[in-house]
């Protein structure tokens, strides 16, 4: 379970503003919102990249602020962290990106043979042909390869958590539709807690068990799919259209 | 109808604005000195608990160091060649020749060496540093690590710092070997000066503590340079921009610090 507490957090100006927050275990959630919102700064809060002004964090109850540095590497070991851009390692070829998911201990005391195992089948998982990428370096590969190498690494080392960061964007609609599948399949296969953050609404409405809106730095809304449909919040509703009309016009469909 | 009533500012006057630019810089200075500070602990702490691996090290070692000797070789060489050239067209005439080879040994091995092979590598090495890791910092892979459970300064920092304290000394030896070599030769060619004269020169006013002296700035500039851009690349804030303006901060900042070090180091260790 996570568990998010009057998290506070400003920049230059205030980002988020007393977000309280609760997924449930083996959870897939989406986390909607405009952009500049903090849906990706929320999400970096839960395995402690951005320090939260106030609140904490918890993560089975462990918290991620305040349990000191056994308990963050903790959390860490069971969060697999799919970034907007995938964020390979520049100068790692695919094979050894997706050892570093691995977490270190682990990774020293696993027989090499055991290793490249998990690595093959990481890729296998999404949908890519081990012998056709493992060698190749991140520049050789397209955007949706990227993609999935990068939630290769997330998967990897068998988290009890997978945190999404916009994972469809600047993909094609094919693209992103294969990855929306790919999320909702991964929760299943591998019973995780999943968090999305995505500005895919129709996506992230079908494949998820529970919604919520984030906006201005608050939680506008938090309820099922079908309730987030139904809400008769202006802001909501006023997000849902302009989410429409931005994904009719990346696709070309409005008349 | 509501209607919009555009407010100004009052200006708060020249001495305020003073006081506030003044306690902005400050703020920025203390930031920069912590931030330093903390980084080289941390790669104090992570190299005593032995969590640097040794192949990072060998690989900075090689792009900062083997790299770089052609630079060091072409830099010594025209140090050697233009001391000699100005201590012969300054002293002939006023001195006995032989002083020339004081002139170049000393100005080459306390000031030249050092110096330009650490400007050389702030703009070879540390230019690098700072945009390499400003680069992993707006693409998140720096984010990437720490979600990792892996530690940025003993994988990134560590290496390069190490390998820099290392690699510096070395190349401002060379340096000075070549600079010395090249205004020996120099002096033969431009104030007829024998190679047995030069060296006669050089010896009369040598100290090895001259040499010591050298070493220990090259090996304070190889920690600075490194130290500085890593952690201005760890800093960087933005995205392509952000990596540029980092990066000529970076080497504003570095070549300052080594121009400064050098300032400080005669009243240190020469009197």
């Amino acid at each position: 379970m996570i568990r998010y507490r009057n998290v506070h957090k400003a920049f230059d100006y205030p980002v988020l503003r007393g977000v309280d927050l609760r997924i449930e275990t083996g959870e897939l959630f989406a986390l909607f919102g405009p952009s500049g919102t903090g849906k990706s700064v929320l999400l970096k809060t839960t395995i402690g990249l951005i320090t939260p002004d106030r609140g904490d964090v918890e993560l089975d109850g462990v918290s991620v602020f305040f349990g000191g540095k056994k308990a963050l590497a903790d959390v860490r070991c069971k969060v697999g962290y799919v970034f907007q851009n995938a964020a390979l390692f520049d100068s790692f070829n695919v094979y050894d990106n997706v050892c570093m998911g691995i977490p270190e201990a682990e990774l020293k005391a696993l027989p090499r043979v055991e290793v490249a195992r998990r690595v093959w089948r990481a890729l296998e998982l999404v949908n890519l042909d081990p012998s056709q990428v493992m060698g190749k370096i991140p520049s050789e590969l397209s955007g949706g390869m990227r993609k999935r190498v990068g939630i290769g690494r997330a998967i990897v080392g068998r988290p009890e958590v997978l945190l999404w960061d916009e994972p469809t964007t600047g993909l094609d609609p094919i693209n992103t539709a294969a990855i929306e599948q790919l999320i909702s399949r991964l929760s299943d296969e591998l019973k995780v807690t999943s968090l999305v953050v995505t500005h895919d609404i129709d996506g992230g409405l079908a494949i998820s068990d529970r919604v919520a809106m984030l906006d201005q730095g608050t939680l506008r809304f938090c309820g099922t799919p079908d309730e987030f449909r139904a809400s008769e919040d202006q802001k909501v509703q006023a997000f849902i259209d302009r989410a429409a009309a931005e994904a009719a016009l990346a696709t070309g469909s409005q008349l | 109808m509501s209607t919009f009533t555009p407010t100004v500012a009052r200006d708060p006057g020249p001495l305020t604005r003073w006081f506030a630019g003044a306690g902005r810089r400050a703020s920025v200075t203390v930031e920069h000195a912590g931030g330093l500070g903390s980084l080289f602990w941390k790669i104090v702490v992570a190299t005593v608990r032995l969590r640097v691996n040794f192949r990072d090290v060998v690989e900075q070692f090689f792009i900062m160091g083997i790299q770089s000797v052609p630079i060091v070789l072409v830099t010594g060489s025209l140090a050697g060649i233009v001391t000699s050239q100005q201590g012969g067209y300054q002293m002939t005439s006023a001195m006995p020749n032989y002083i020339l080879g004081s002139l170049v040994v000393q100005t080459v091995v306390l000031e030249m060496g050092p110096v330009l092979t650490a400007i050389v590598l702030v703009g070879r090495v540390g230019a690098r540093i700072t945009a390499e890791l400003g680069t992993m910092v707006v693409s998140e892979q720096i984010d990437a690590y720490q979600s990792l459970g892996r530690d940025p300064v003993e994988l990134l920092a560590a290496p390069r710092v190490i390998a820099g304290v290392i690699v510096l000394p070395l190349l401002v030896a060379i340096a000075d070997a070549v600079g010395i070599f090249a205004g020996m030769l120099a002096a033969n060619l431009t104030v007829g000066l024998g190679n047995e004269a030069f060296l006669y020169g050089a010896r009369l006013f040598w100290h090895s503590w001259d040499l010591l002296y050298s070493l220990t700035k090259a090996l304070v500039f190889g920690l600075a340079i490194p130290l500085i851009s890593v952690h201005m690349g760890l800093r960087t804030k933005g995205g392509a921009e952000g990596v540029g303006l980092t990066t000529t901060q970076a080497v504003m900042f570095m070549t300052l610090t080594i121009l400064i070090l050098d300032a400080m180091f005669p009243p240190l260790m020469l009197n």
